[in-house]
């Protein structure tokens, strides 16, 4: 069953045409991958999808639900989780901090003004699981300010994890990274996919990365979905190797 | 209404604008370059007046004042300069915070200088004889001076325009306000460009002064007057705006000039209303665009990037009620002075600690704090003077109003952020500092509440609390402030606290935690309205009168200045902040006239040695030591996580 539609979406901006009815279904516990080259509109549809952009017309339904027009905190209550290009975390607050604070919104708990955050014993065991299953629990009270930019990136995916997504969005999830740190991130988000059913939608810049993970791909040009379907059509498909690929892509 | 009357007025009106144009149009090239909302704009701008009036002492006759006009923002440009160079390029990787308080420590510093060489009296600068006179105009009497200046400030705007759109220089000024970022990536010599830029806006307030002075008279303070008039243009205009800063200069101007003749009470209000006006429908000014979110990366981080975060430390039950045990037994040896200077400290410290949890906590800078602590203080004055209330229903009842007039003026400022948002807050408290300075039927005006009586509070057939003497009265705001404080670091500490602190650091990413960031906002301005209208509250009781500058800005700056002192991201911070200023405001002012200089080098020792202010420092410099005492401990998850 699919859990997120994607249904003839079109963006503009003035006069450039950003996404030209573009439509996406993703079944539940895929991994994903959106590719295309710079501008070719993955942020424009990741931020359609979350609510930060409205479309000009089209549809997104997930999990049965309409969410277009929906503001993005409550599209993330109904379970979409996202992680951006720019490595986006509390800084000035602690590595434990920064999951608590998702687990106390995740569990409803935020509005709470008189108890102190600190006596959520449960709460804080499960910011613990959560740092554990990404590897920063050692790290749990250095301030997210100092981390190496690998583990930066690892603490806003547990960040994400914390508000129980179904559906996990994640805008270059290795950017910037070195090759190992990519390798061990790469293999934390199948891992997690795997273990607990989680539906991955992400872009990729490395090919190498995104034909190892992914289940199905997307391919966007100037807007339009050129291909969609398994790596193996998207390697064959001489429209992606001509528009996009180039003669990147040798079997290997 | 005739002809010569209209000439009169427009006229009026247009000069007004030209002075107002004048200041704001270089406050306005200031801010979109360097990003500084500089606060010493007023003071520079009092200067090219005291300088005009130096001048005129040693050099007579029209051409003296000729060259006496054109010399004095020369002198301004170069104390800017100094200024530009020496302390502000220290602080352009800092919060805007530091930035504001360093000019604005600056401007207590240069007001205190010019009083101790120019004299604390009104100056008056005399035109020579050719400006003096007046010429008919349309039946109106149009004094020469007034068409000079109408004429020479669009002449300045022109001049103004050809330099920003046909030179390079120019070219480069207006990239670099678009995108500062892209002009640095282009290979712009930013520091040469901001020292420009600086002292470029210093030379159009100098003149300004230097223009004004023979109309207005100079005094030590003057700058502080117009530099609020000048944050209203050029947030009305759009910051960093020079288009805006004109339409803005004309629209108050006239306004002003409106104003006097029609509603004379109020005219003081129509400006803050006109303000409040323009930034609800239009949050950016006029002509303004939203300000670019500066990228983390840009900020400094140091602050609070120890190793650890302080966050998983508890402090000793003891270390925390020890100061209380302590304030209780103050009175047996403490005589009446010092219990009256601590109440005072401990009123401060609820209106700080209240205010940090905006600023500290949640990242919201508010410049209109006075306005609720007014509410709260007049609450408890016309309650307690004019409805015959009990003592302890009217204070009951101040932190209600407080907090429901918060909720009315939140509403509208939390759709804003940074710069904005503050001067938002201070449109709203000027606006209602205004109306109680003029409302003499309901208020008593600027005559204030005088004699409030405070009634013994009755203990339900046990007796009556009686709060006469300032011993009771000294355990009473103790009492009250000490569960204020409480709640307060209880809100800190809790999931709602840190849901805060993750909007203040975050906004974006705090929202894709399914969070409302603008409402949680909004109920945080909310809460620290009501425990600042409390503060107001217990004011009015041990003061027993009350005046509207309790409402005024300035004092809008006073929970600023002890949070800076204390330590910004410290919950102690502010009341230890509170401390120092009113001890050094009780002692300074009695053993020096030179109190503001005094504070003003504090401030600027404070923002560019110590931002993390003095608890922040002992924190960061005695966590080992502390550890080791036992007074702090590691809070217990370490356990799991480092097995």
């Amino acid at each position: 069953m699919a859990i997120l539609e994607v249904r003839n979406i079109v963006k503009s901006f003035g006069g450039l045409r950003a996404l030209q009815d573009v439509t996406l279904s993703v079944e539940k516990g895929e991994i994903r991958a959106v590719i295309g080259p710079n501008g070719a509109g993955k942020s424009t549809l990741f931020n359609v999808m979350t609510g930060l952009l409205a479309p000009d017309s089209g549809n997104v339904v997930f999990d049965g639900e309409q969410i277009i027009g929906m503001p993005p905190h409550r599209i993330i209550r109904k379970g979409i989780g996202r992680s951006f290009q720019i490595t986006n975390i509390f800084p000035r607050m602690s590595v434990f901090e920064n999951v608590q604070v998702a687990l106390f919104s995740h569990h409803g708990k935020s509005r709470n003004p008189l108890h102190l955050a600190r006596k959520f014993t449960e709460i804080g065991e499960e910011t613990i699981a959560i740092l554990e299953q990404v590897g920063l629990a050692g790290k749990y009270d250095m301030s997210a300010s100092i981390l190496s930019h690998g583990d930066q990136k690892r603490l806003e995916i547990a960040i994400s994890l914390a508000s129980r997504p179904k559906l996990l969005m994640l805008d270059e999830p290795t950017a910037g990274m070195s090759r190992f740190e990519s390798r061990e991130t790469v293999s934390l988000l199948q891992r997690i996919s795997r273990e607990q059913g989680l539906t991955l939608i992400f872009t990729e810049h490395d090919m190498d990365i995104v034909f190892a993970i992914s289940e199905k791909i997307m391919v966007l040009q100037q807007g339009a979905v050129i291909a969609d379907g398994t790596p193996a059509e998207i390697k064959a498909n001489p429209e992606v190797r001509k528009a996009y690929l180039g003669e990147e892509i040798t079997e290997s | 209404m005739d002809l010569s009357f209209l000439t009169v007025q427009v006229l009026s009106a247009l000069r007004q604008a030209a002075f107002l144009f004048l200041i704001s149009s270089g406050l306005t090239l200031i801010f979109g370059v360097l990003n500084i909302l500089n606060f010493a704009h007023g003071a520079l701008y009092m200067l090219g007046a005291y300088f005009v009036y130096a001048l005129t002492l040693h050099l007579t006759g029209p051409a003296g004042f000729l060259i006496a006009i054109l010399a004095a923002p020369l002198g301004v440009a170069l104390i800017a300069t100094v200024i530009e160079t020496g302390l502000l390029r220290r602080i352009y990787m800092q919060e805007e915070i530091y930035q504001l308080l360093l000019t604005y420590a600056l401007v207590l510093i240069i007001d205190d200088l010019a009083k101790i060489v120019f004299g604390p009296e009104f100056k008056s600068i005399p035109k020579p004889e050719m400006l003096s006179g007046s010429v008919t105009l349309f039946g109106g009497t149009v004094p020469v001076y007034t068409l000079l200046v109408v004429v020479l400030a669009p002449a300045v705007a022109l001049l103004l325009w050809y330099l920003l759109y046909k030179t390079k220089t120019g070219k480069v000024v207006r990239a670099t306000s678009s995108d500062r970022e892209m002009a640095d990536a282009l290979g712009i010599n930013m520091s040469a460009l901001f020292t420009l830029v600086f002292a470029f806006g210093a030379v159009l307030a100098g003149l300004g002064g230097a223009l004004a002075g023979p109309v207005r008279t100079v005094f030590p303070g003057v700058g502080t007057e117009v530099i609020i008039e000048s944050f209203v243009v050029v947030v009305i205009g759009g910051l960093g705006n020079l288009w805006g800063a004109l339409v803005g200069s004309i629209l108050i101007g006239s306004l002003e000039t409106i104003g006097i003749i029609v509603f004379p009470e109020f005219e003081m209000a129509l400006i803050y209303l006109l303000m409040v006006a323009v930034l609800v429908v239009r949050p950016w000014g006029l002509f303004g665009r939203p300000l670019k979110i500066k990228a983390l990366s840009e900020k400094n981080l140091a602050m609070e990037a120890q190793e650890i975060s302080p966050v998983h430390f508890t402090v000793h039950p003891a270390v925390r009620w020890a100061p209380l045990l302590l304030l209780l037994l103050v009175p047996l040896f403490a005589g009446r002075f010092y219990q009256y200077l601590l109440t005072q400290i401990f009123v401060a410290s609820l209106m700080a600690i209240a205010f940090n949890l905006l600023l500290g906590t949640t990242g919201l800078l508010s410049f209109g704090q006075a306005a609720f602590f007014g509410v709260g203080a007049y609450t408890v004055g016309l309650l307690l003077t004019k409805a015959g209330f009990g003592t302890l229903p009217a204070l009951v009842l101040s932190p209600v109003v407080a907090a429901a007039v918060a909720g009315i003026i939140g509403f509208f400022c939390v759709r804003l952020s940074g710069v904005h948002f503050a001067m938002l807050t201070l449109a709203f408290g000027q606006l209602i500092f205004a109306v109680v300075f003029k409302w003499y039927g309901f208020t008593g005006g600027d005559n204030g509440i005088q004699g409030i009586r405070v009634n013994p509070i009755p203990f339900g057939g046990m007796g009556a609390l009686d709060l006469g003497s300032t011993q009771a009265m000294y355990y009473f705001v103790l009492v009250v402030v000490g569960l204020s404080v409480e709640l307060l670091r209880r809100i800190r500490s809790s999931p709602f606290g840190a849901t805060l602190k993750a909007i203040r650091e975050n906004s974006q990413r705090a929202s894709f935690l399914g969070v409302n960031i603008k409402l949680y906002q909004w109920t945080v301005f909310v809460v620290a309205g009501a425990f600042t209208g409390l503060a107001g509250g217990l004011y009015a009781l041990m003061e027993k009168s009350i005046s509207p500058e309790i409402i005024h800005w300035s004092k809008s700056a006073e929970p600023v200045f002890m949070t800076i002192i204390g330590g910004i991201y410290t919950f102690a911070g502010p009341a230890v902040g509170a401390v120092v200023y009113v001890i050094l405001n009780s002692y300074l002012v009695a053993w020096t006239e030179k109190w503001a200089l005094v504070l003003g080098l504090v401030l600027l020792t404070l923002v560019l040695l110590l931002p993390g202010g003095v608890v922040g420092y002992v924190n960061e410099k005695a966590r080992q030591t502390l550890g080791k005492l036992r007074c702090i401990h590691k809070w217990p998850f370490s356990k799991s996580a480092t097995s």
